[in-house]
């Protein structure tokens, strides 16, 4: 069966008047039903293939479906909740008349305001003036507002940016929540250990391409995936006999323990000879790379 | 398009400033039209009293009969400023606030959401004519009362005409600082450009150089004087000779004042429609 899917672009680009080239020849696919990161350092792209997804910005080039149709027009938009960069609302209006608001533009029932306001725990303070909310407060009008059409397709853009430790834990159940009833997640971040815990796959974006996709393991796996961690002493004559057991490319030392980029099913094999030798082996362990590890190799490559 | 109106509806009803600029419309009429003419003319101060027109024939200004030509006066003075306040706040808020981006993702397009809001503008626009007429043909019958005179009132028909004369010199300003809103994404460049163009622009500039051929001509076309030679059309009993005369007759104003009203309002919907919103 053929595979469906929320977002699909084919070469997307976008240059602005300036001259810029935000996001370059893009292909990108997102699965209905996950939850998909959409990574990248600060500048990326990230943001500007958000706005083209929800219709704000033209694409240069290039053509993008978005929830069954173009960017932007209604019938895509029906089916898109997004949350693009900070959350805009009216400073002089109450959340929940905010949400009012949006209703309407939305041409949803006022019956769906409660519901959303209570998913995002702000029902105590919907009554209150929009300027008065926190940072917290206000991404979670956000995310309400981009929940009021119970949409297929939710975007959100750096969902606990400039939220406290406890904001982000709690916007990170959230997300896990939206999800729920087969709905896309499209979330962009720049936080590895966000993505980590709450995207089925990722996407790797920089200087406006895409450089990865895929499992957090299986970017782990592509990136060099798994070593092995050793510690023996004397140091100098532990490194001749790894350096003579494997390719001197596969032996790191740093801070005293040495980095052995090797299958971790070698690890036996390898603690024989080093205590045959007559080497004192106080550690041995199996060392995943991490997200962000592989993540800074991946954008770094980039020309 | 009835959604984005009902949203921008609720957004106007519920915006202080909105109250507060309908406010200074309506206490302008009350106050510097009819409570101060009345109390100069009762008053007779040292530099009225060499006046060349009698006073009981300049108070007949605030008199029920001279409703209609008063109250379009205010609405190319003060009426003029306060609607392009009116129409850039409505969009130049949006991108101020971002609010734009927030809405542009709900359901309607982009010509419904900018549809609704004109619409919701030209709502308010009657509602704020209905008010200064009626808040004028109070105070005008406040006068006659307690001056003791004797006044009657326009024809119905004449109400009529000048209600729609005042929609619509009020329709165009409105859509002006809409346009201007719109143009400049930016609510301090959209009034202040709107005020020096009404104030510097075509008050000033238009009665320093009124006697210059080629300005003339130019004057001809904009929508300051089109709308005074709407106004020029109702009867006064009383005008003063001071009074500049109309360049255009009313036929050619009224027109004028509509193909404004549409190029505004259709500009608007091109740069809104076609416009990045966010990005650099």
């Amino acid at each position: 069966m053929a595979q469906s899917y929320a977002v699909e672009t084919h070469g997307l680009t976008k240059r602005y008047a300036t001259g810029v080239l935000a996001v370059n020849n893009l292909e990108l696919r997102v699965r209905s039903g996950e939850v998909y990161g959409f990574l990248g350092p600060n500048g990326a792209g990230k943001t500007t293939t958000l706005r083209m997804l929800s219709g704000l910005l033209r694409p240069t080039a290039g053509t993008a479906t978005v929830a069954g149709g173009q960017p932007g027009s209604p019938a895509s938009l029906a089916q898109l909740g997004a949350m693009v960069e900070t959350p805009a609302f009216y400073p002089y209006l109450s959340g929940r008349d905010n949400l009012r608001v949006m209703a309407r533009y939305a041409g949803v029932p006022k019956s769906r305001i409660e519901p959303v306001l209570r998913q995002v725990d702000l029902t105590d303070r919907a009554r209150h003036k929009f300027r008065t909310y926190s940072t917290g407060m206000k991404q979670r009008l956000g995310v309400a507002s981009a929940l009021l059409k119970d949409p297929q397709l939710l975007i959100l853009d750096e969902p606990t940016s400039g939220l406290d430790p406890q904001g982000t834990v709690e916007m990170r159940e959230l997300i896990k929540d939206l999800r729920h009833g087969g709905r896309t997640v499209l979330l962009s971040s720049h936080l590895l250990n966000e993505v980590e815990l709450t995207c089925d796959r990722v996407g790797v974006i920089a200087r406006g391409s895409l450089v990865a996709e895929g499992t957090v393991e299986e970017l782990r796996a592509r990136s060099g995936g798994q070593a092995l961690l050793v510690r023996a002493s004397p140091i100098d004559q532990a490194r001749r006999l790894l350096e003579s057991l494997l390719k001197p490319d596969q032996v790191q030392l740093r801070d005293g323990v040495f980095t052995l980029t090797v299958d971790p099913s070698q690890a036996a094999a390898i603690n024989r000879r080093l205590v045959a030798d007559g080497l004192d082996v106080s550690e041995l362990r199996v060392s995943e790379q991490s997200l962000e590890e592989v993540f800074l190799e991946l954008t770094e490559k980039q020309p | 398009m009835i959604a984005s109106l009902r949203a921008d509806g609720l957004k106007m009803r519920k915006r202080w400033a909105n109250w507060i600029m309908v406010a200074i419309l309506l206490a302008w009429l009350v106050l510097l039209v009819y409570a101060l003419l009345y109390l100069l003319v009762k008053t007779q101060p040292e530099s009225l009293r060499g006046s060349a027109v009698p006073a009981s024939v300049l108070k007949r200004q605030i008199f029920p009969e001279n409703l209609i030509p008063t109250v379009l006066s205010t609405a190319t003075s003060i009426g003029a400023a306060i609607m392009i306040i009116f129409g850039a706040l409505s969009t130049a808020s949006e991108y101020g606030w971002s609010t734009i981006q927030t809405i542009l993702i709900q359901k309607p397009g982009r010509v419904a959401v900018l549809g609704g809001k004109l619409l919701a503008l030209a709502v308010a626009t009657v509602l704020i004519s209905i008010a200064a007429m009626a808040i004028a043909t109070v105070s005008a019958y406040v006068v006659v009362t307690i001056d003791g005179s004797s006044s009657s009132w326009p024809a119905a028909t004449e109400i009529a005409k000048s209600f729609g004369a005042l929609v619509l010199q009020l329709g165009v300003w409105a859509a002006f600082g809409a346009f201007l809103g719109i143009a400049f994404r930016s609510t301090a460049a959209a009034i202040g450009g709107g005020l020096v163009y009404l104030f510097v622009g075509e008050t000033l500039l238009g009665g320093l150089f009124r006697g210059a051929t080629v300005i003339k001509e130019i004057l001809k076309f904009l929508p300051g004087i089109n709308a005074s030679a709407v106004n020029a059309a109702f009867h006064l009993t009383y005008r003063n000779p001071g009074t500049q005369a109309a360049l255009v007759d009313a036929t050619r104003g009224v027109i004028t004042l509509l193909v404004y009203l549409v190029v505004f309002t259709v500009l608007g919907l091109l740069i809104f429609r076609r416009r990045d919103v966010g990005g650099s």
